[in-house]
């Protein structure tokens, strides 16, 4: 199913956002890496809008709100996604005042930008662990044929990294861009190396 | 199990890519033998014109030995048609000047030699046909891989394990290949170029360019593939369209099972 596709290669695409993060923070804590301040923040910032503009609307348009209709056995676990989908700008904006503090006073805010980010790492992995383990199970169980072609035309007129969107629209940012940018100035061994970041 | 997959898995040695418009590969009963062991048995596959088919595994399933028994790199028993014509017994050098092309699981690029030089080795076999388009080729390349046009100096073995797998692609892609054959392009790669390499990947395929993938990371290989097959110890065991595998509870049990890759990446 398409929609499980472009699902799935999103949560991808955060997740390796969210490890190349730990492994700078592992390596700045260990004086290895000196810090890309730009790159962090641009990566904290992708966190930020790549879920929040292109992948909860989709998942809560496509795929929660037409479960709802088929069964009540996704609803506890439902009430506590979408609730989270509407917490997620108070919580990425306590990381991203994390960031900029310690881009600001990189001696003393690291410890809490590791922290803010710890934090935020260990809430979206219970998010995508809800999704993934009780949540599309009952998706692949209960949907009809005209709730998967909804879902499937849904996902795929907006596959942000891959897919027929990869173009953004005027005043959208370009994630597919944004991404192969942030793979490009990771350092190695988790990007290229070509860092430092420079924002457009 | 899906309906699909179970038909298909009831079935799972016939060359069954129903979808596969033009193949431009078909295997079929395709063996290998190292001394005594049998290490691939009778496995047949389909890629059509345009389609990414990945063959998905656990290590030591035989992966590499079905490559690089297509390649004709290993001698083997069965039956190999490559852009219509059947080789009896598959030769490197002819299915390479015929448009076939393997990135090998080891990149086997040449250190000492600049990033340019290799992806100008890669038209090689083209330039002695006659085919004397590689500059334009290269720049198609480095349309594709930026970094390695920054780099174009650089000798290959100073580059990280991300850039010599796009050289290692790209180098192919000068030869302009019918059929790009990739074996576990993710192999040792980090997560956020993992992305980068499948983001490309599927990139080729809208440029018409047919793929063969091999991958122990089914959760990223089915995730592009239009076509799977599971091999274990040897053998087809499942076949099916890509995300009706993806679906598969024997599948997601076996190869994408929750606390898989991407929960890993989440939680180390």
């Amino acid at each position: 199913m398409d929609a499980m596709r472009i699902l799935m290669d999103e949560h991808q695409s955060l997740a390796a956002i969210i490890h190349a993060i730990r492994h700078m923070i592992g390596e700045i804590g260990a004086g290895r890496l000196q810090p890309d301040h730009k790159l962090l923040e641009a990566m904290v910032h992708y966190l930020d809008a790549y879920p929040e503009k292109r992948h909860h609307p989709k998942e809560d348009e496509f795929l929660f709100g037409p479960l709802r209709a088929r069964t009540h056995d996704a609803d506890a676990a439902l009430d506590r996604l979408e609730a989270e989908h509407a917490d997620a700008e108070a919580r990425i904006a306590v990381l991203e005042a994390a960031v900029k503090a310690y881009a600001q006073d990189p001696a003393g805010a690291f410890e809490a930008f590791k922290t803010a980010f710890n934090d935020y790492a260990a809430f979206y992995r219970t998010h995508m662990m809800t999704e993934e383990r009780e949540v599309l199970p009952l998706i692949r169980k209960h949907f009809s044929a005209e709730d998967w072609e909804r879902a499937n035309a849904g996902f795929i007129a907006d596959d942000p990294l891959s897919g027929t969107r990869a173009t953004a629209r005027a005043g959208e940012e370009d994630f597919a861009q944004i991404f192969s940018k942030l793979v490009a100035a990771a350092p190695a061994p988790i990007g290229l190396g070509a860092g430092p970041y420079k924002a457009d | 199990m899906t309906q699909q997959t179970q038909a298909a898995a009831s079935n799972a040695n016939a060359p069954s890519n129903a979808g596969a418009r033009n193949p431009v590969l078909e295997v079929k009963d395709l063996s290998v033998s190292y001394g005594k062991v049998e290490a691939l048995t009778n496995a047949s596959l389909t890629v059509g014109e345009g389609q990414i088919v990945t063959v998905i595994g656990p290590n030591g399933a035989g992966k590499t030995t079905m490559l690089s028994a297509i390649m004709g790199v290993l001698g083997s028993k069965g039956r190999v048609a490559f852009d219509g014509t059947l080789e009896v017994v598959p030769e490197v050098e002819r299915m390479v000047a015929r448009g076939m092309n393997l990135v090998p699981e080891k990149r086997e690029l040449f250190g000492e030699m600049s990033v340019e030089d290799n992806l100008i080795l890669g038209a090689f076999q083209r330039y002695r046909m006659g085919k004397r388009d590689h500059a334009q080729t290269l720049e198609e390349v480095y349309a594709l891989f930026p970094r390695l046009k920054e780099r174009r100096d650089q000798h290959a073995g100073t580059m990280s394990g991300g850039e010599r797998q796009m050289l290692a692609v790209g180098r192919a892609l000068m030869a302009k290949p019918k059929l790009l054959m990739l074996d576990e392009p993710s192999l040792g790669l980090a997560p956020l170029i993992v992305r980068e390499i499948f983001r490309i990947i599927s990139e080729l395929r809208r440029r018409g360019v047919s793929i063969l993938l091999v991958e122990q990371n089914a959760r990223a290989a089915l995730q592009v593939a239009d076509y799977a097959y599971v091999l274990e110890t040897g053998q087809i065991a499942m076949q099916g369209p890509a995300h009706a595998l993806a679906d598969d509870p024997r599948v997601i049990e076996a190869y994408l099972g929750f606390g898989g890759k991407h929960q890993a990446m989440l939680s180390t």
